[in-house]
């Protein structure tokens, strides 16, 4: 009965997130095998489900991105997050051929990547997509200056106007004062500095972080956070960011790819990995996080009856997290209502809020779904790129909302591919918990 | 199911059986037992048999009176020998001449205001000290002709070595193929490379020179294709990851990031040429060489020590200098950098001019201080007093006498008497011990090239010599690097020592030696010691030093001793660096007994300096061949698997 209802909203979702954010980088059956004639693994079907050591011992290959399919829409944080070894940062230097992929589609902006010859791809590189690695890759012989110049220095732009971009870009990152240092002189976190400016000074349409902030301390990464958040904040940039850090992923990530041996084993928003793991190694990788900062009171509450509705009394909205709802119920001492554009959609209170922190499954039975959701094409509009999620109620709903997470334009295609092992995973989760 | 049939011989077979070494001495055993019997009865049990030697002498003769007859004449010499020989000749020639016509000043003045430039100010006021006491030495026109010979040499050193680096660094496969080249003629004595640019060249100017630049250029070869290979990878995808072309990628990031190794290769270059455009004086390359080779000659200690001193100040200069500017390669270069280079410029220029207008061009005669007198003086004053006769001790010559007569003659005599099939068995089963399959055949097959080539006797003479003084060598040098190791006193007081012993030419270690012992076998043998010792030292004392701090630590706490931390913890701890010691304390020690030849060493550096004095290019010919496969014996049988890092020296 929440078929049609699910359509709709995948159908709204797609529309309104087709309108305003085309997919940037579309990836579709993307494998990376290296070893001796490496193509016949993703070409044979037997090959390809074979895991990594029966791999090995068959074909002497092994497999570091295996069928991964994924959007990244215009102007999303997206990242891909996986413990070392799960392929990560092959899959991101697939995108722009750093490593050649051995199967798949690459589409940036329509343009079929692995059909590019070199200089379309050097345009690429030069123009579109640039990319800010781990140990910065600056050339220790040249200046701060000279290494943000560099990507344009390739281009061809000459000295004067080079370098007139290039300290634009350097006091944009907050590095102003220091352009004549060389990077020997520099801490880590401004050396990163200078790769994310020379990333930044061509202007690319993606930015591309190979787990940029692994290599500093803990206090530095997170100013370095705070600065790309503040960048993607000013600038809508595209940004692909790779990372093993789920903390780092939480907050930064508008969607998150969870990556494991090769696969994308889950993809959603922040709040659906969290709160809806796919799998039990998602379950077991999450399972520290606090989830009240990172659910919202749209996954916590529970339905309103008809008294609560008109009543009066705090309320929050539905992108609230959980702790921040806390404070809001804890102050009021009274339940709170989750008003979305006025109406009210459902109650926090203090046990519903309780649940999330103590990790119980969230309060959502059958019977209150039909009440629930209406509410969940809304916040889709509302939310730009952070979709609803049901809560985990009822089978169809949530498959057809993550497709519509996930797949936006083509929801429900083939392109999803990569989570139906979150599909019929996230219902199995909350059934057996209800 | 290989694999588990292995397993199970494995279990099957006796304790001892399972430790390698005593089974690749089994197989060895074995084979011995299967052969020897038959060609001991088939070709006798002595000294190499005559019926498995081939006579080269008479082809080689041939080929050698055919390059001379028609060194005038054939295409190959007319049109393109010709050239290189006359471009070098030329070439020598015009820096020779300019280097005179800038004038002592002048040239005093270029390199010390370079030498400030990249190096800083102490080492400007070296750069000017050692070329002032050149002039002083009355040695400014020899210091000259070195020096040009130097520069073409370097320049087509670097040139050569800096292109096929670049080949081997861009290449998988130009590297693989000459690796094993460059490797091997880094450890063949520079004696080896003389015969065959004399046989093509004759003897003069352009042999020397080519000579120098094979010998130079490898180790340039090798380290450019190092730093191309070792850039930092990331930073090489981050510059492709901006669309870079492959070239913008090798100029502007892949050699940049080489620049250490390059400086590093240049260094080593310049130091290998200079060492080469000494010894090759006996190939005509003149200069401060050919004063050391005619004094000791006529074993005039004063006269070789004159000409001695200059090469050593150029030595240690040119290597502070360029060791100093690859130090300071990492820094940010000073803001008024190019202001202060046109100073220099202009304060070179200055100088110059003022020198050529006070018509002071050639060093004034009345500053020539000679020391060949006084040095002469005190040598003779030594053989009478220190030579032989001081009681208790001894005198240096009867030491020389003694080691002669108690280790030498006998070490010689007993490797002369083994059966010559015995001799391969103990080259195969040391090579073996310490490497593969691999090099134990190709240590065997150099060892049994030697005999083929009928130089077996003289060769043994050579190998009793190295081996003599290995021993020494090893044993000081353990002691000392055990020493420096354990005690920061005395590494400070042996570092400026060593450094400065490092830097030094082969052919000036015979200057003391000769002047010490007289001339024979046995001073050749202290030269080698001497100049082997530096860097056996080096190497043991920082192997020792950088054995895990952790382990020393955890031995500590346990109540070890000094001496039990060093056996057990230490030693074992540093035995690559051990064995990478003895490895150059070979090496290093064959290149010098080999010179030795000219100090009365005999064996087969005299045969190849007497094939140059006469004129007999087959005999030195067949002498260098047995050198190189002495050279390549020994270092198979004394090199672990990994490679070794640099040049000792």
């Amino acid at each position: 009965m929440s078929a049609p209802t699910a359509a709709v909203a995948a159908a709204d979702s797609a529309a309104a997130s087709g309108a305003e954010a085309p997919p940037v980088f579309s990836v579709d059956g993307l494998w990376k095998v290296f070893g001796p004639r490496a193509d016949r693994v993703p070409a044979d079907p037997a090959l390809a489900s074979l895991d990594a050591a029966e791999l090995r011992a068959r074909t002497g290959c092994t497999a570091a991105v295996r069928d991964v399919s994924f959007d990244v829409r215009k102007g999303e944080v997206f990242v891909v997050m996986g413990l070392s070894g799960s392929g990560k940062s092959t899959l991101v230097r697939c995108l722009t051929r750093l490593i050649e992929p051995t199967a798949g589609r690459i589409v940036i902006d329509g343009e079929d990547v692995r059909a590019m010859d070199k200089a379309r791809l050097r345009e690429l590189r030069r123009h579109r997509a640039a990319m800010v690695f781990q140990h910065f890759g600056l050339l220790p012989h040249r200046t701060v200056l000279d290494n943000v110049a560099y990507g344009l220095e390739i281009q061809g732009m000459g000295r004067a106007a080079r370098r007139e971009k290039a300290a634009e870009v350097v006091a944009k990152v907050g590095l102003a004062g220091m352009e004549h240092r060389r990077p020997a002189q520099l801490s880590g976190g401004q050396r990163q500095r200078v790769g994310l400016a020379r990333a930044l000074a061509v202007d690319p349409e993606v930015l591309l972080f190979d787990e940029p902030f692994s290599a500093l301390d803990p206090l530095i990464r997170r100013d370095m956070q705070d600065e790309v958040a503040r960048l993607h904040r000013e600038e809508g940039r595209t940004m692909v960011f790779i990372t093993h850090d789920l903390q780092e992923a939480l907050r930064l990530g508008d969607r998150i790819a969870l990556m494991r041996d090769g696969r994308v084993v889950q993809l959603g928003t922040p709040e659906e990995i969290v709160g809806a793991p796919a799998d039990d190694y998602v379950r077991a990788f999450v399972q520290d996080v606090p989830r009240e900062q990172v659910l919202t009171v749209r996954t916590a509450m529970r339905p309103a009856s008809p008294a609560e509705r008109t009543a009066t009394g705090p309320t929050v909205a539905p992108g609230t997290t959980v702790s921040e709802a806390i404070e809001t119920v804890a102050a009021a001492g009274a339940p709170a209502r989750v008003l979305d554009e006025g109406e009210c959609v459902g109650v926090v209170d203090a046990e519903t809020l309780l649940h999330v922190v103590a990790g119980h499954p969230t309060p959502s039975d059958a019977a209150d779904r039909s009440v629930a959701e209406p509410g969940t094409g809304g916040p889709v509009d509302g939310a730009a790129g952070r979709p609803a999620d049901s809560g985990g109620g009822a089978g169809a709903s949530t498959t057809a909302d993550g497709s519509a997470v996930a797949g936006s334009a083509k929801a429900g295609t083939s392109a999803s591919a990569d989570e139906a092992g979150e599909a019929p995973a996230g219902p199995a989760a909350s059934e057996e918990s209800v | 199911m290989a694999a588990l049939t292995a397993t199970v011989r494995d279990t099957a077979a006796p304790g001892v059986f399972r430790r390698p070494a005593v089974r690749k001495l089994g197989v060895l055993l074995l084979l011995a037992a299967l052969v020897v019997p038959f060609v001991a009865g088939r070709w006798g049990s002595g000294a190499w048999p005559g019926a498995l030697t081939v006579d080269l002498s008479g082809p080689l003769g041939t080929a050698s009176d055919w390059i001379v007859d028609n060194r005038d004449s054939h295409p190959l010499f007319l049109y393109f020998l010709g050239h290189v020989s006359n471009a070098v000749v030329i070439a020598v020639r015009a820096v020779y001449l300019a280097l005179l016509a800038v004038g002592w000043a002048g040239v005093t003045a270029v390199a010390s205001l370079t030498a400030w430039r990249v190096a800083g100010i102490r080492q400007a006021l070296g750069t000017a000290a050692a070329f002032l006491a050149c002039g002083l030495l009355g040695m400014w026109v020899p210091t000259m002709q070195t020096l040009a010979l130097m520069v073409v040499a370097v320049a087509a050193s670097v040139v050569a070595g800096a292109l096929l680096g670049l080949a081997a660094g861009l290449s998988d496969r130009m590297h693989r193929a000459l690796r094993p080249v460059l490797d091997t003629m880094q450890v063949l004595p520079a004696f080896a490379y003389l015969l065959p640019v004399v046989l093509v060249f004759g003897i003069g100017v352009p042999a020397a020179v080519l000579a120098t630049v094979v010998y130079a250029a490898p180790p340039m070869a090798r380290l450019t294709a190092l730093g191309l290979r070792g850039a930092d990878k990331e930073v090489l995808e981050a510059v492709e990851s901006l669309g870079t072309t492959a070239r913008q990628r090798l100029l502007t990031a892949r050699i940049p990031l080489a620049r250490k190794e390059l400086l590093l290769g240049l260094n080593q270059t310049i130091m290998m040429a200079l060492s080469m455009a000494v010894i090759a004086s006996v190939i005509g390359a003149g200069g401060l060489g050919d004063r050391v080779y005619q004094a000791l000659a006529s074993v005039d200690v004063g006269a070789a020590l004159a000409a001695g001193i200059p090469i050593v100040l150029l030595a240690v200069v040119l290597d502070r200098v360029t060791g100093a500017a690859g130090a300071r390669l990492g820094d940010a270069p000073a803001p008024n950098s190019r202001a202060l280079w046109a100073y220099a410029l202009l304060g070179a220029v200055v100088v110059a001019a003022a020198g050529r207008l006070a018509g002071r061009l050639e060093w004034p005669e009345s500053w020539v201080v000679g020391i060949a007198e006084p040095v002469n003086r005190a040598v003779d004053w030594m053989t009478a007093h220190l030579y032989s006769g001081v009681p208790v001790v001894g005198g240096t010559a009867d030491w020389a006498g003694r080691f002669t007569t108690w280790v030498l003659d006998p070490l010689r005599d007993g490797l002369q008497w083994l059966p010559w099939w015995s001799v391969l068995l103990v080259v195969a089963a040391l090579a073996w011990l310490i490497g593969t399959w691999r090099t134990a055949l190709t240590a065997v097959l150099a060892m049994a090239a030697i005999g083929v080539l009928g130089v077996w006797g003289p060769s043994l003479d050579t190998l009793s010599q190295v081996l003599a003084a290995v021993a020494v060598t090893l044993v000081t040098g353990f002691a000392a690097g055990i020493a420096a190791a354990r005690s920061d006193r005395v590494e400070r007081l042996l570092r400026p020592v060593l450094d400065v012993f490092q830097t030094m030419p082969q052919f000036v270690y015979l200057i003391p030696v000769v002047a010490l012992f007289g001339v024979g076998r046995a001073p050749a043998v202290a030269a080698a010691v001497v100049y082997a010792l530096p860097a056996v030292v080096r190497i043991t004392a920082q192997g020792l030093r950088q054995v895990d701090p952790a382990a020393l630590e955890s031995a500590r706490s346990l109540g070890a001793t000094g001496a039990q931390q060093l056996r057990q913890v230490q030693l074992p701890l540093a035995r690559p660096a051990l064995l990478l010691a003895v490895n150059q304390g070979v090496v290093l020690v064959l290149a010098v007994v080999i010179i030795g030849g000219l100090v009365g060493g005999g064996a087969l550096g005299y045969d190849v300096v007497f094939g140059l004095a006469q004129g007999d290019l087959a005999t030195g010919l067949v002498a260098g061949a047995a050198i190189v496969c002495l050279g390549l014996m020994l270092d198979r049988v004394t090199q672990p698997t990994g490679r070794r890092a640099t040049k000792g020296a």
